[in-house]
């Protein structure tokens, strides 16, 4: 009955629009969603058969490997980050000092400081 | 909640006083004295060796005093300064939405200042030749949206939709809300453009909301053979402020649309997705969109170019100027002159409320959608693979306050149940959806 009445009201126009409309977005996206679906599973294909060409790849049963999820290796990446990012604090505590070894320079010369000089000083 | 207060108040505001003020109702007609000043100035000539020099300051006060504001001002004119004031208010005080909510708020005072109209000051930002207008020209022929969306694209990871290619469905799912919203605007009595400008409201995607709305409804075109309204600000500021209201907006539907069963589903993690991958989806993605709905051109073209330019790791220098001085100088040009076109005799009307009512009618529609499609899909998965029906919620795009709240939603049941990644798949979906949706109504309604 509602829609009876909101046909009359809205005419056929509207409902054209809004009904064509969705379904346009849905097909589009739909779209998307078969071709990236299926891109990985081409790319898997053709890696598989560079590897076969070289000799490189074993073909193995489903569920015999360890499948590590994204989150874990997440977590991997950001203990070895910190991991390494601490390592400077567990230095050795051994200091060494290097003699430098200098040619004179009066330049450098301590006897001719400026405070070496004999100010006046009354 | 105080955020709901405090944005439910001013658009309780703008209602009421749009309902209790009446058209014309200004300060000149309580002081008429100022009135006729306005009137009197041009007939003293000020250049007439006649005139006294007593009578011509006396005229020349007279006429500083008529252009200047405290003259024309009038209570719209209060309201919607007081509107821009509260804007920056609780952009600084309560950090909601600065970004955005600045610039807007200072342009409704731009646009506010009340000057003699018509003196051809080109003051006001709907007079032709002003620095404003000129600057408008970049909202009303659609220029800046597509420029953010380029900057959205150079900022976008696709990879989390990628990696689950079906969460784009509820993206999909999601715009049932701009497609109802266009039909209850049509039974509100709004001419079909407008009405498809008003839809937009419900794919949650300021910019596309603004493209649209300068496209159906900018006060210039047609439909049969009647001008259509000039809605551009009441959309914008709607559409803003909703995506902005999404934390308060989606959470009680999420809860009375799932289950305590459901809301604690753990999903798969993602994969990682390879780089070829990454650079194959723009293309892809602009090729199929472009070719479905070509009039979703300089949105999706924008935003698919700003991807590849991020994804192909040889444009760095162009994906940063994209993403961040670019997107911020249209930002602030975009929101001031949106801001800004929110005078008052042009928004205050009751249709800005009516817009105002639908937007957010669309958005629980949408939310609804997302979170309903997603039940559905379960009913088909396998166990391993069902969906969390909160994440339908993401799919109105606000992106990302959407997948924030899914999130946030989220681990209010289960705390180790992260469903960030998850959410921003029907996120950025719904970002492609909506502008699909936009490029559809345009070729449509136009």
């Amino acid at each position: 009955m509602i829609s009876i009445i909101l046909l009359a009201a809205l005419g056929k126009f509207s409902f054209i629009v809004a009904f064509v409309g969705y379904l346009v977005v849905f097909f589009a996206l739909v779209l998307l969603v078969i071709i990236f679906t299926n891109i990985p599973k081409l790319y898997h294909i053709q890696i598989r058969k560079k590897l076969r060409r070289k000799g490189k790849y074993i073909d193995r049963p489903e569920g015999c490997c360890m499948a590590i999820s994204g989150e874990t290796n997440a977590a991997i990446g950001l203990a070895l980050f910190l991991y390494f990012n601490e390592l400077h604090d567990h230095e050795n505590m051994v200091m060494t000092i290097d003699k430098v070894s200098r040619r004179y320079s009066p330049w450098s010369s301590k006897i001719y400081g400026l405070t070496n000089y004999n100010f006046n000083r009354k | 909640m105080r955020r709901f207060y405090t944005v439910a108040g001013v658009l309780l505001l703008l209602g009421l006083f749009s309902f209790i003020i009446p058209d014309g109702l200004i300060f000149s007609d309580l002081n008429p004295d100022i009135a006729q000043g306005v009137q009197d100035v041009d007939k003293v000539d000020l250049h007439d060796s006649e005139t006294g020099f007593l009578s011509g300051a006396w005229a020349g006060v007279k006429q500083f005093v008529a252009y200047s504001g405290f003259a024309n001002v009038t209570y719209k004119h209060l309201l919607m300064l007081l509107v821009g004031l509260l804007f920056i208010f609780l952009a600084i005080r309560y950090d909601y939405e600065p970004l955005l909510l600045i610039p807007i708020g200072v342009g409704i005072l731009i646009g506010n200042i009340p000057f003699v109209q018509d003196a051809g000051l080109k003051l006001g930002i709907y007079e032709d030749g002003s620095v404003l207008n000129i600057l408008y020209f970049g909202v009303t022929a659609g220029v800046y949206p597509p420029l953010i969306f380029l900057g959205l694209g150079a900022m976008t990871d696709f990879s989390s939709l990628m990696s689950n290619p079906k969460l784009m469905l509820l993206g999909a799912a999601a715009q049932v809300g701009i497609f109802l919203t266009f039909l209850g605007a049509m039974v509100l009595g709004f001419s079909p453009p407008e009405a498809g400008a008003i839809g937009i409201i419900g794919g949650a995607d300021g910019p596309t909301a603004i493209f649209l709305s300068s496209k159906l409804a900018n006060g210039v075109n047609m439909w049969n053979g009647e001008t259509v309204s000039n809605l551009i600000g009441p959309i914008a500021i709607a559409a803003y402020s909703y995506m902005a209201l999404v934390p308060i907006i989606q959470p009680p539907i999420m809860s009375l649309l799932t289950s305590k069963k459901e809301r604690v589903i753990k999903m798969k993690p993602p994969r990682s997705v390879t780089r070829l991958e990454k650079i194959l989806f723009p293309i892809i993605g602009l090729l199929l969109t472009a070719f479905i709905s070509p009039s979703s051109l300089p949105l999706l073209g924008m935003l698919f170019f700003g991807n590849l330019l991020k994804e192909s790791g040889v444009t760095r220098r162009l994906a940063d100027t994209a993403r961040n001085s670019m997107i911020d100088t249209v930002t602030i040009l975009l929101g001031l002159t949106v801001g800004a076109s929110t005078q008052a005799d042009v928004f205050l009307t009751t249709d800005s409320i009516m817009i105002f009512g639908l937007g957010a009618l669309s958005f629980m529609v949408a939310t609804a959608g997302g979170i309903t499609f997603a039940k559905v899909m379960n009913l088909f998965l396998p166990k391993d693979e069902k969906i969390n029906p909160l994440v339908g919620a993401a799919g109105v795009s606000a992106v990302p306050d959407s997948a924030r709240v899914v999130q946030n939603e989220g681990l209010k049941y289960d705390p180790t149940n992260h469903l960030l990644m998850h959410a921003m798949a029907p996120n950025v979906s719904g970002v492609i959806g909506s502008a699909v949706a936009a490029g559809i109504l345009l070729s449509f309604l136009l």
